[in-house]
């Protein structure tokens, strides 16, 4: 035992703040948070167990979750694409070695560092009223401006367009990958007859797979966790008409509006077991399209 | 197959100028060798005739066409990269049948010569393998393997051996000689060893800072150097230096005396050029001198003896290993007046018994 | 493609060589040219909404909508600021006070934990090293909305709510893996002799980590540091739970209050107190531009 402690004491001693915070803030949280999901709580009475209770509402009754499914669904699969294209467009426009490219680079990513805030939030709200500047904007080339905040039909548009406009995160990411590509590999490819197109996709693509990789997971993993833009633009509760009710969203509205903390730890659940099997997805899809350089075969 | 034409050929990056205004003319059918020290723009001028460097002045011709702005993917030519460049995902076969699938060639006429430049360059066994599970040597031999399969009308090599250890380089230098003999199709090969220029070419274009300081063949070069650059870099050991001036019908040297030599001396500083293996030991020669022994490098078949002269100056000799020469001894060494070399104040050749070699 | 036969004169070399590189030299130049003028309109169309968000917070309200296209304020209404100071029935200073209070002390917790950690994955052999660091890894994947409840719950019965603990203390103690991670990788660089050498001279490790690692970690540090800084002040959902009170509102739950009702009647003071509100990231971002863009980079491709 002595020994034990002797070994351990100065590691034990700098890992103390970490060992509280896992235990007290992540650990202790993901196993309270499950036990809750299977209890009705509304924090002022102790919780009640409830069994699968929540979770047959939330699957079977409650046409607010399926809302939010679809929306947040619509979300990622409309926004992360798109962000990852033209983050990957930029970057080889970029790549090439253009003069000023720092000053580009560094232009393109502001947006995403502000991206999260309330201001811009709270900007993309009075840019996309109907009489703010997106419709004047449009109206110049007689095309007629929208409801884009109050229809339903639109809505979420404008939240996917405030994502895309933070193509500048994955887009360093990509610019860092393109880098590492050798150039040999294209002079190569070009004696041997490839266009650019061809040399795209037999040499671009294939060698950037580790980081498409990387930046498809980090950027669904975020997309499914947004929250702060789908708040603010819709004023806190998914109007209109729920047509901006994110999960996350609509996991707040039960928590701390309503007090239904058993339904929203189920929610949560939910929306962590949705993340789980998108990154496991990816994980094992992985194997078939991403090739590693420093695997030793 | 086709020749190369060089004309003019200038490379300039901004304001430095890298290449000055180079005149070449490649053989149809020759194996010819760029060499020269790093920085001297072999590789440069490789790549202007690749497509991969924009000439910035001048033209580069191959076969009858000029290709200054004909793209490199269309210049039906193969190039060998110093680090391989072989397509890290796809497997041995795929980076050997890339280029012709780019060609839009039928599957058998692909297959088929695939298996042939497997089978020439014994890489049979190795087609599935991707290229970080092969070594070094078998990786040359795919990137090699690369470029056969297109026959092209020109082979570029840029410095293709250098990566490699010594002994695979001696047996890799057989086997691209081997290729040559059987291909027989127009290949230049850019180097920075003189002995792979050496054994290899046909022809060598020494290069030295972006100039062509002289072309011919290795006999050539080896026997009448146009220059104190060549006359150095050419022959493993380098050819002594020594400084002589002008003296009354002849260069006077020191320590060795005057060698008569026929036609006049310009003035100024005169380099008299003598390969190790010229000296006269013992014995001979129009002069002579003594010289005392301060190394002796023992390779077996012969030895190379280091020595200094009463003025200072320090010669390298070739000699035979059976004489048992010791440091301290002192050796007799004479120059052969017709067998010299001479240097002027330029540094060109002056050719006063060239007639008779 | 130019086939154009070898020339044989050296007239005739010069005329073909000047006539290609010509050519040459036009092509490149367009080829530029479109590049460029793609890349600047690009880079407008994305800034468009900050160039129009901070001209807009000078125009007088009847000004921003009306005359949306019009970029220029006609006049510079520059009470604006002042009024948007104000507008609140709690001044700016106050909340800008909260946010600058929250992100500093989460800044110094951050690093001080996380780097405590990463010291000992990084340069300490101790049992349970593996397992503890999978461990900490894994709390990467976890999002903060399944820990959120229990959390609030917690914090709830130890009487932390509606004050500024919940989104102190845990940054003491090293919630955040991410920044763990970036300290490791960070770590692991620095050559052990280092540690080694000063064990020899008789440091213990509280003194090496103290004295010899964190100086040298100076990059990691800032890094960390940046981004700690730049998440924390943008915070909005750890404030907009835990905060009840106006008075102990950040910047981003302030400047929501301004939009929460339906009828927002003084844009101009919202724009100008939103311009406030992300003007210090800006200016880190503009500062520290290397370290942020290289801090990016480096966690893509570890």
């Amino acid at each position: 035992m002595r020994k034990f402690l002797r070994r351990n004491w100065p590691a034990y001693t700098f890992l103390t703040p970490w060992f509280i915070g896992f235990f007290l803030l992540a650990l202790g949280p993901i196993l309270a948070s499950l036990y809750f999901s299977f209890t009705n709580y509304d924090v002022i009475n102790p919780p009640r167990w409830a069994g699968l209770e929540n979770y047959e509402f939330m699957f079977t009754v409650d046409d607010r979750f399926m809302t939010s499914l679809r929306v947040t669904f619509a979300f990622v699969f409309l926004s992360v694409p798109a962000k990852l294209v033209f983050a990957l467009v930029v970057a080889m426009v970029l790549d090439k070695g253009i003069r000023g490219i720092s000053i580009y680079r560094a232009l393109f990513y502001l947006p995403s560092i502000l991206g999260g805030s309330v201001a811009v939030a709270v900007l993309w709200h009075q840019l996309f009223d109907f009489h703010g500047v997106i419709n004047s904007f449009l109206g110049l080339f007689g095309i007629e401006g929208q409801y884009w905040l109050s229809d339903p039909q639109y809505s979420l548009y404008t939240i996917v367009l405030l994502a895309v406009w933070q193509f500048g995160s994955p887009m360093l990411i990509f610019l860092a990958g393109l880098r590492a590509i050798p150039q040999e590999l294209y002079e190569a490819a070009e004696i041997d007859a490839a266009g650019k197109v061809r040399q795209f996709f037999s040499i671009t693509i294939p060698l950037l797979a580790p980081v498409i990789f990387f930046n498809l997971v980090l950027q669904t993993i975020d997309a499914f966790k947004a929250f702060t833009q789908a708040f603010i633009i819709s004023s806190g509760d998914g109007r209109p008409l729920d047509s901006l009710l994110f999960m996350t969203l609509y996991l707040y509205q039960e928590a701390f509006t309503y007090f239904r903390m058993g339904y929203a730890s189920a929610l949560a659940w939910v929306l962590l077991i949705i993340i789980a099997i998108f990154t496991g997805i990816a994980f094992w899809t992985s194997k078939y399209w991403v090739h590693y350089e420093s695997e030793r075969g | 197959m086709a020749g190369v034409s060089l004309r003019e050929v200038v490379k300039r990056y901004g304001n430095v100028e890298a290449i000055h205004g180079i005149d070449l003319e490649v053989i149809d059918g020759e194996f010819l060798v760029l060499v020269g020290p790093s920085g001297c723009g072999k590789s440069t001028l490789l790549r202007m005739v690749a497509g991969l460097e924009e000439i910035t002045d001048g033209t580069i011709s191959i076969g009858d066409r000029v290709v200054n702005d004909v793209p490199a993917s269309q210049r039906n030519l193969s190039m060998v990269f110093q680090s391989y460049a072989l397509y890290p995902h796809m497997s041995v076969r795929r980076n050997l049948a890339f280029g012709l699938t780019n060609l839009k060639m039928p599957k058998p006429e692909i297959e088929r010569r695939v298996a042939e430049a497997a089978k020439i360059l014994q890489i049979g066994d190795l087609m599935e393998r991707k290229p970080r599970q092969l070594s070094g040597g078998q990786k040359q031999r795919v990137a090699i393997g690369r470029a056969i399969v297109r026959e092209p009308q020109l082979f570029l090599f840029d410095e293709p051996l250098s990566n490699l250890d010594a002994e695979l380089r001696v047996q890799m230098r057989v086997e691209l000689a081997g290729l040559y003999n059987r291909l027989g199709t127009t290949m230049i090969y850019v180097t920075h060893d003189q002995v792979e220029a050496m054994t290899m070419a046909s022809r060598i274009a020494v290069l030295s800072a972006g100039n062509l300081e002289q072309l011919g063949t290795p006999v050539e070069l080896y026997e009448r150097p146009q220059n104190t650059f060549v006359a150095t870099f050419i022959g493993s050991p380098k050819m002594n230096m020594i400084s002589g001036a002008a003296d009354k019908g002849g260069i006077t040297i020191p320590d060795f005396g005057t060698l008569e030599v026929p036609g006049s001396v310009p003035n100024g500083a005169i380099s008299v050029g003598v390969r190790p293996e010229q000296f006269c030991v013992g014995a001979g020669g129009d002069v002579s001198t003594k010289a005392k022994i301060t190394l002796v490098e023992y390779l077996g078949s012969e030895a190379f003896v280091h020595v200094v002269l009463s003025s200072g100056a320090k010669l390298m000799v070739k000699a035979s290993s059976h004489a048992a020469h010791k440091v301290g001894d002192e050796l007799v060494l004479g120059i052969n007046k017709a067998e010299a070399h001479y240097f002027g104040p330029d540094g060109l050749r002056l050719g006063y018994f060239d007639d008779d070699r | 493609m130019t086939d154009l036969a070898a020339p044989t004169t050296a007239d005739q070399v010069r005329e073909v060589a000047a006539q290609l590189r010509a050519q040459r030299q036009r092509q490149q130049r367009n080829a530029a040219l479109l590049k460029h003028a793609f890349l600047i309109l690009c880079t407008l169309i994305m800034l468009y909404p900050l160039i129009w968000l901070v001209l807009a917070s000078f125009k007088p309200d009847n000004q921003i909508f009306n005359q949306a296209l019009s970029l220029w304020p006609e006049e510079f209404k520059w009470q604006n600021y002042p009024e948007g100071w104000n507008g609140l029935a709690v001044s700016f200073t106050r909340f800008f006070g909260n946010s600058l209070f929250i992100t500093i002390l989460a800044v110094i917790g951050n690093v001080l934990s996380s780097s405590f950690a990463a010291y000992a994955f990084a340069r300490l052999e101790f049992n349970g090293k593996n397992i503890f660091f999978a461990m900490m890894m894994m709390t990467l994947m976890i999002p903060y909305h399944v820990v959120l409840i229990p959390q609030y719950i917690l914090f709830l019965n130890m009487g932390w709510v509606n004050s500024f603990l919940p989104l102190i203390v845990p940054k003491f103690l090293a919630s955040d893996a991410f920044f763990v991670f970036l300290m490791v990788q960070f770590f692991r660089q620095l050559p052990r002799e280092l540690d080694e050498a000063a064990m020899i001279d008789g440091c213990s490790p509280f003194k090496i980590y103290w004295a010899i690692i964190m100086p040298l970690s100076l990059p990691a540090v800032a890094t960390a540091s940046i981004f700690t800084f730049i998440w924390t002040w943008d915070d909005f959902l750890g404030p907009l739970v835990y905060l009840n009170n106006i008075d102990n509102y950040t910047a981003p739950l302030a400047l929501r209050m301004f939009t929460s009702q339906d009828s927002v009647s003084e844009y101009g003071q919202m724009f100008a107190m939103s311009v406030l509100s992300i003007l210090p990231i800006v200016l880190f971002f503009v500062v520290f531009q290397k370290f942020i863009i290289r801090g990016i980079a480096m966690s893509g491709l570890k």
